[in-house]
């Protein structure tokens, strides 16, 4: 049985799951937009709010944990790069280089705010079909008639529904090397090179393979659109987020 | 009435490489063909052509009297291709929203599309899982997921390439009994595979294909002694001079 990965979409009735994807398009930007300009107290509040929305869409914190841990390596880059370059009293002094008081809390809020970024969007994919960002996207570019919305929007939705299958194949081409020993050669560049370029061919052959079993069911631009409705729920929600978001920008 | 009618069917690669070399062949509607053959003998590049996956480099391949190069959305709706790797016929993130993704090329109006997801479901005994994650289903539920993608378009043909790779008894059984169901349901099948062993009993023709060409063309009946020649494993049950039972039995 396949492992599950949780950067895509989970069916479920929660209430992320059932507001309109235009209007969870909406959350995503002023979500991400208000946390650059909160701090601590008001980030607390926003994390709290995303981890009770997440357990409620049934994400299974577990793995996700597991399958952002890159991510999570990526914030530690950030903050460690925040901590050494901001000005100000010395906490750690080695010759030169020097740890600051005030660059430890900057990266810690910058992290902690992208940290907010990574939630949204989980929450953004986890109840949302690509379908559905799909159809949203191609209803956003409809005011730009030069712009060929529904291929952007087919782009769109065939990148979401590919990462768990660069992460799937990433998996197996891992575990394959494991098998024949990889771990013991400790050259860093040579390492990457075996694993990057099998991954990238397992993943071309993947997108070959779907193409031809899309083009054998009629896959073409033209066809049965998600239906995208609005209700009262969204309404609420999104009066919900703008009161969250004055409350933590003021 | 012959539903598929191929004439005089070549195919060169872009490297040269001949696929298929003067294949002629004419399916019956309602008939359930098995295309025997080895590794690399051209039964996977004869299929592709029935739907206009691959074109003809030479000949024509007509359906219903009609060339498959015409209009290659009718020929696709018509001639279901059930792959032989599941995994990368999966397009959906929930095991209706792969069902219905036939349906939506097509153009149907979203009833429309509802209605055959439940009826493809249903016939496959996979409604009970339409919310799941297809890549949750164990291997026998995958390839019958395959098949209702295909029957959510209502294809006249189904055609399946190595249905039973990879697949434990309990999965190949589950398999072998909904093509015979699709038979039974007037639905024309074509098989592509090597493994004979669980086909032979449900089969009414058999074609067996070697170096792009066909080489024998019969009653499996007549042409069961002489499978080996072509690489091609003679069921156990015929080796041992007694009459072949289905696996379902």
């Amino acid at each position: 049985m396949a492992e599950l990965n949780v950067l895509g979409f989970h069916a479920g009735n929660s209430v992320p799951h059932q507001l309109d994807v235009r209007f969870k398009l909406m959350f995503l930007v002023i979500i991400s937009l208000s946390s650059l300009k909160a701090f601590a107290p008001s980030l607390s509040l926003l994390t709290l709010v995303l981890i009770v929305a997440l357990n409620h869409a049934g994400l299974p914190f577990k793995m996700a944990l597991k399958d952002l841990r890159y991510g999570f390596l990526l914030l530690v880059f950030v903050f460690m790069a925040r901590s050494l370059s901001v000005p100000g009293s010395p906490v750690v002094e080695f010759k030169a280089v020097s740890v600051t008081r005030e660059g430890l809390y900057e990266g810690s809020m910058v992290c902690w705010r992208l940290l907010i970024v990574i939630m949204t969007g989980l929450l953004f994919v986890l109840t949302t079909r690509s379908s559905e960002i799909k159809a949203a996207v191609e209803w956003m570019l409809k005011p730009f008639p030069w712009i060929p919305a529904k291929r952007i929007g087919i782009m769109m939705s065939l990148i979401v529904r590919f990462i768990p299958i660069i992460f799937e194949q990433a998996k197996k081409t891992k575990e394959a090397q494991k098998a024949r020993g990889v771990e013991n050669r400790k050259n860093p560049v040579y390492r990457l090179k075996m694993f990057g370029i099998p991954l990238m061919r397992r993943i071309f052959e993947r997108a070959d393979k779907l193409v031809l079993a899309m083009e054998a069911r009629c896959y073409s631009e033209n066809r049965t659109d998600s239906l995208l409705s609005s209700s009262v729920k969204d309404w609420i929600v999104l009066a919900g987020v703008m009161c969250l978001c004055l409350i933590i920008i003021t | 009435m012959n539903i598929i009618e191929i004439e005089n069917l070549s195919h060169r690669f872009a490297d040269g490489t001949v696929g298929l070399n003067k294949i002629n062949l004419s399916i019956s509607e309602g008939a359930f063909v098995v295309i025997a053959g080895r590794n690399g003998s051209g039964k996977t590049t004869l299929l592709k052509h029935l739907n206009g996956l691959l074109l003809p480099t030479k000949g024509v391949v007509k359906l219903s009297g009609v060339p498959v190069t015409k209009n290659l959305t009718w020929s696709r709706q018509m001639v279901g291709m059930v792959f032989q790797d599941a995994d990368s016929q999966i397009v959906g993130e929930t095991v209706s929203d792969d069902v219905a993704f036939g349906p939506e090329n097509l153009c149907l109006d979203r009833a429309e599309v509802k209605r055959r997801v439940v009826r493809a479901l249903e016939t496959v005994g996979l409604h009970h899982h339409k919310d799941q994650k297809p890549h949750l289903l164990s291997g026998g539920e995958k390839r019958r997921l395959a098949i209702a993608g295909i029957l959510a378009m209502e294809p006249k043909v189904i055609v399946f390439d190595e249905p039973f790779s990879s697949l434990d008894y309990p999965g190949v059984k589950q398999v072998l009994a909904q093509m015979v169901f699709l038979h039974q349901a007037g639905h024309t099948i074509l098989v592509a595979s090597h493994d004979l062993e669980k086909l032979i009993a449900h089969t009414d023709r058999l074609v067996i294909m070697q170096d792009g060409g066909i080489v024998r063309d019969g009653l499996p009946s007549q042409l069961l002694g002489n499978l080996e020649a072509f690489g091609i494993r003679e069921p156990c049950a015929s080796r041992l001079g007694m009459e072949v039972h289905s696996w379902l039995n």
